[in-house]
């Protein structure tokens, strides 16, 4: 994989080697913690520049103070979307709606969907995701004293719930996933046969919609107007892409490490059993210590940002698991404390582009480790087993085989 | 107290919500209602914690009118026992 030289703009004493994909603790390990391992990040100046810090090796500008990404972010005009991070490994250049668009154009495509996904809405799915919790989980019980979470309960549930809502069957639950598996955490020829699966898919599915209309979400996108017209092919596979995307594996993702979290701590996972309630709190500060999102945007000018002499056309990574670390944003931002209180992390992101799917996802952890806690014992994790843990774009925790016996 | 609505910078994260439904109420999309929010005299704990726990900022307390007047209010009081 080629790496991009450092450019001639950079002032060496900025560069640091610093990579999401490549430090220690990055690529798949065994009883990983990618989320600690960043947090050295800090330990340097607050803005550097990081030579390999994406999927195609490019380098990036790294932001590492939460104050300093909520600017970045919330400044969409200097600091633009339009990156094609999923057809550029198609060798393509289109968006994925509304993620690669930037105000105003974004802001038609968002409102089209944000409420499909409002705080109301996701009331009214609530009791559809915990009878799938339930269903899951008593499954498991029925057979074993212990399992994989991540392919026994993590992804099937949180992959069905995105079926459901996208209005496809369950039947494809095991393809999808190996879809976003590859496409997520792949090599340089998984990936793109991924991406053009999806493609495909998507297309078909909007085809198939328009013919024969049915009650979601994809019909509802052929069928919608935007500025009064309907949308194009293009506009209904970026929006496709990326609502197929966005929810597979991030929720998946965060619900494995929680509960690698409570398998390691026992004191948390007898707290939040025994009391409940404390576990809407918990949620928020397990979202804080290991959220799974890189953002990168590209400066539209030139600027010199809290120092750093960014030109246009430069990377600006905005790691979540980075600013949740933050030391001037949260105290002792290393230590878990589920009680945390006004826990305004970044794991959803700031500014226009902030995750639309945020409610939902919320809820579905909620009441993932709600019925995961009510219905099993104190659990470990299997002797002899270890979590693989990876870093990279999306973090991910490849299987938590789990034992309560 | 009083809460001032920055609403350019609301990005619908409902975390305001989530603390205290009946004082930050949002729109169907998820977004708060324009206009700057008068807090009773019971509420003003909840409702600086859910200013607080504005991600994006948007929210700013204003207290004020409320930090000229108790003290002012107290001090004979205090003054006098
Ligand atoms: C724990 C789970 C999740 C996390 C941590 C997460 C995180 C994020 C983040 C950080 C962004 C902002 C990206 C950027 O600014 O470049 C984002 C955007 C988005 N997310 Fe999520 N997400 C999660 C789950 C979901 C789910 C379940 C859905 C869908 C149902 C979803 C749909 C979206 C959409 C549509 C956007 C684009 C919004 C826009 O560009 O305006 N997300 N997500
Ligand atoms: S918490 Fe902030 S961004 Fe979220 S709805 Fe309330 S005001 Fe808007």
């Amino acid at each position: 994989m080629a790496i991009n030289p450092v450019p001639d703009h950079v002032p060496p004493e900025m560069v640091r080697d610093f990579s999401l994909f490549t430090s220690p603790g990055m690529p798949p390990t065994p009883n990983g913690d990618p989320h600690a391992a960043v947090a050295c990040a800090h330990d340097g100046p607050p803005i550097f520049y990081s030579p390999y810090n994406t999927q195609d090796g490019r380098g990036t500008w790294v932001i590492t103070r939460a104050a300093d990404q909520r600017k970045v972010l919330q400044d969409a005009e200097t600091f633009s979307s339009h990156r094609s991070i999923f057809s550029s490994i198609l060798g393509e250049t289109w968006p994925t709606i509304p993620l690669e668009l930037d105000p105003p154009a974004h802001g038609a495509f968002r409102s089209l969907l944000s409420p499909l996904l409002s705080p109301k809405r996701v009331t009214a799915l609530e009791p559809a995701v915990r009878e799938r919790a339930i269903a899951l989980i008593d499954r498991i019980t029925a057979s074993a004293t212990s399992c994989d979470v991540m392919k026994d309960f993590a992804f099937p549930f949180t992959v069905s719930i995105f079926l459901r809502f996208l209005g496809l069957p369950d039947q494809g639950l095991d393809t999808f996933v190996g879809w976003a598996k590859d496409l997520l955490h792949g090599d340089d020829v998984e990936r793109p046969v991924a991406a053009r699966k999806i493609v495909a898919f998507i297309d078909e599915l909007a085809t198939n919609r328009r013919k024969d209309p049915v009650d979601d979400l994809m019909t509802f996108i052929v069928q919608a107007q935007i500025e009064g017209r309907r949308l194009t092919d293009g506009e209904i596979r970026g929006i496709g892409v990326l609502v197929f995307v966005a929810g597979l594996d991030t929720v998946a993702a965060a619900i494995g490490f929680d509960l690698a979290y409570l398998a390691r701590n026992l004191k948390d996972q007898e707290l939040l059993r025994s009391e409940p309630d404390r576990i809407l709190l918990a949620t928020e500060e397990l979202l804080r210590a290991y959220p799974p999102i890189q953002l990168i945007r590209v400066a539209t000018k030139d600027i010199d940002f809290e120092g750093a002499p960014i030109r246009k056309g430069d990377y600006v990574s905005c790691a979540t698991m980075i600013a949740n670390r933050d030391p001037e944003e949260f105290e002792s931002p290393n230590t878990v404390d589920l009680a945390r209180e006004h826990n305004r992390h970044a794991a959803f992101g700031y500014g226009p582009h902030r995750c639309l799917g945020s409610h939902l996802a919320r809820r579905e952890i909620v009441i993932g480790l709600e019925e995961w806690l009510a219905r099993i014992p104190t659990f470990r994790i299997k002797e002899g087993t270890a979590p693989i843990t990876c870093g990279g774009h999306v973090f991910g925790i490849e299987n938590l085989i789990l034992d309560w016996s | 107290m009083r809460i001032i609505v920055h609403n350019a910078k609301c990005q619908g994260h409902a975390r305001c919500w989530a603390q205290a439904p009946d004082i930050f109420k949002l729109d169907d999309d998820g977004y708060i209602l324009p206009g700057d929010i008068q807090v009773a005299e019971g509420e003003q704990l909840l409702a600086s914690q859910g200013a607080r726990s504005c991600p994006e900022r948007a929210l700013e307390v204003d207290r004020t009118s409320a930090a000229r007047f108790e003290p002012a209010a107290m001090q004979p009081r205090t003054g006098e026992a």
